[in-house]
C-alpha cells in the first residue's frame, strides 16, 4: 500500500456517530438497516404506535417505511438532512396514511358522533399533559395552536383543516408552517 | 415545479399534502438545496414533536434489512441457478475465470450477486495492494467486492468528504471474500482495512 494511498483515508469515524451512520444508510451498507433500526426503533415505533394506538400496527407501520425506504433507490441522501428526522417524517406519514384510511372506513359512525372535539379535549392530547411539548404547544398563539393540532393529531390536510376553521387554505398553510417553526424552537430542534 | 417549496416544507413534514403535491416538492428538492435544507429542518421540527412524546420500547426486535435485490422468482429455481454459476464461468471476463471454486461457492451463497453481474453490465476494477477487485454498475447503483486469499474479515470503507464510511465486512468463505451492495450510489473510491490497516484501495471510474 502506497503511503499517498493511505493518506487519501483520514478520518474513520466511528458507527456510533450520526453522521457515518447516515452515510451508510444512503450508501445502503447492510450494517446500516439494522443499525438505525437500533438507534431510532423506540422512537419510530413510538411515533407510528400513538398515530395508530396498536402495537401491531404500529410495527407493521414501521417495518414497512423502513423497508420501503431501504429498498427505493436514492430515497435518502445525505442532503436530505439528519437519518432520525427523515426517518420518523416517513414512518409518520406512512401511518398517517394508515390512519386515515382507517377514518375513511368508519367515516359514517364518525359523523353520527357528538359534537366536535376542541383541540384541548383531544384523547392524544391527553397523553402528553405532563410533559414539555404539551407546555410549548399552550405558548402558541391559538390561531397557529388549533390548526397545527388538527394536523398533527388529527391527521386532517390543510384543505380540511381550513373548512373545519372557516380561513381561507394559504392562511392556515402559514399558520401550520409558522407554529411548528415555533414548536421547534421550543422543543430544541432549532439553533 | 419550479418556484421554492416556501410553506409546503411544514406541510410535506406533517404529513398534510396530497400525493400530486408531495410529488411537486419531491422533484423541487432533486435540484433545489435551500429547499432540502428547509424540508430538514422542518422534518427536524415535527422529531422534536414526536420524541417529545412518551417512548415505547417495540415489542419484539426489527426483523433485519429486506434485500433491495428486485426478487426474481425464476431465481428460486435450482437448475438455473446451477446453471447461472456455469455461466459465470464462462463469462468472457478473465477475472472471474481466475476464480477459484470458493469463489463459485461464495457467489452461489450471494445468488443477488451473481445475478446482478451477469445480468447488468458492469465494470471491474482491481484494488491496488490487495488481491481483490469490485465489480460495479456503471451509474454507481451496486457493487460487489471480492477479495482472494483472505483469512481474516475485511472491512470495506468508503472515503470521502474528508471522512470514511464503513460499508460493511467482507467475510471470508475458503479463501475468498465477497461483500455485495445491491442498491448503492455513486462511490469513486473504496479500501479495504484489516487490524485497523488500510491494505488496498480501488479508484472508481464513472
Amino acid at each position: 500500500m502506497s503511503a499517498s494511498a493511505v493518506e487519501l483515508f483520514p478520518t474513520m469515524r466511528s458507527i456510533s456517530d450520526d453522521g457515518a451512520l447516515a452515510d451508510a444508510f444512503a450508501a445502503k451498507a447492510p450494517w446500516a438497516f439494522d443499525e438505525a433500526y437500533a438507534r431510532f426503533g423506540r422512537l419510530l415505533y413510538s411515533t407510528a404506535y400513538h398515530v395508530l394506538e396498536n402495537q401491531e400496527d404500529a410495527q407493521d407501520c414501521v417495518q414497512d417505511a423502513l423497508a420501503r425506504v431501504w429498498r427505493l433507490p436514492d430515497s435518502y441522501t445525505r442532503a436530505r438532512g439528519a437519518l432520525r428526522s427523515f426517518l420518523t417524517v416517513c414512518v409518520r406519514n406512512e401511518a398517517i396514511t394508515r390512519i386515515r384510511s382507517r377514518i375513511r372506513r368508519h367515516r359514517m359512525e364518525e359523523r353520527i358522533a357528538a359534537e366536535p372535539q376542541t383541540p384541548g379535549e383531544l384523547g392524544a392530547v391527553d397523553v402528553i399533559e405532563r410533559d414539555k411539548l404539551q407546555a410549548a404547544l399552550r405558548a402558541l398563539p391559538e390561531e397557529q395552536r388549533k390548526p397545527l393540532e388538527l394536523a398533527y393529531f388529527h391527521y386532517k390536510t390543510h384543505v380540511e383543516i381550513a373548512e373545519e376553521l372557516h380561513e381561507p387554505l394559504g392562511t392556515i398553510k402559514s399558520r401550520i408552517a409558522l407554529g411548528l417553526r415555533k414548536l421547534g424552537t421550543a422543543l430544541g430542534s432549532r439553533a | 415545479m419550479t418556484e421554492h417549496i416556501g410553506e409546503n416544507a411544514a406541510l410535506y413534514a406533517l404529513g398534510l399534502l396530497d400525493a400530486g403535491d408531495a410529488r411537486d416538492v419531491e422533484g423541487h428538492l432533486l435540484r433545489c438545496d435551500a429547499c432540502r435544507r428547509l424540508l430538514a429542518q422542518a422534518e427536524a421540527d415535527v422529531t422534536a414533536l414526536s420524541a417529545a412524546q412518551p417512548q415505547l420500547d417495540p415489542p419484539t426486535k426489527f426483523r433485519s434489512a429486506p434485500s433491495s435485490a428486485p426478487a426474481r422468482a425464476w431465481w428460486n429455481s435450482r437448475t438455473l441457478a446451477y446453471a447461472a454459476v456455469l455461466a459465470v464461468a464462462l463469462l468472457p471476463s478473465g477475472f472471474l475465470l481466475r476464480q477459484n471454486v470458493a469463489m463459485h461457492e461464495e457467489m452461489l451463497a450471494n445468488s443477488a450477486a451473481i445475478s446482478r453481474v451477469m445480468s447488468t453490465p458492469h465494470r471491474t476494477v482491481a484494488f491496488a495492494g490487495a488481491d481483490a477487485h469490485v465489480m460495479y454498475g456503471k451509474d454507481g447503483s451496486w457493487y460487489v467486492v471480492v477479495i482472494r486469499g483472505a483469512v481474516a474479515p475485511l472491512h470495506v470503507l468508503w472515503p470521502h468528504d474528508g471522512t470514511t464510511t464503513m460499508l460493511g465486512t467482507a467475510v471470508p468463505r475458503g479463501d475468498v471474500a465477497m461483500l455485495y451492495l445491491p442498491q448503492s450510489h455513486r462511490m469513486e473510491q473504496l479500501a479495504l482495512e484489516s487490524g485497523g490497516r488500510v491494505v488496498g484501495h480501488a479508484q472508481l471510474a464513472f
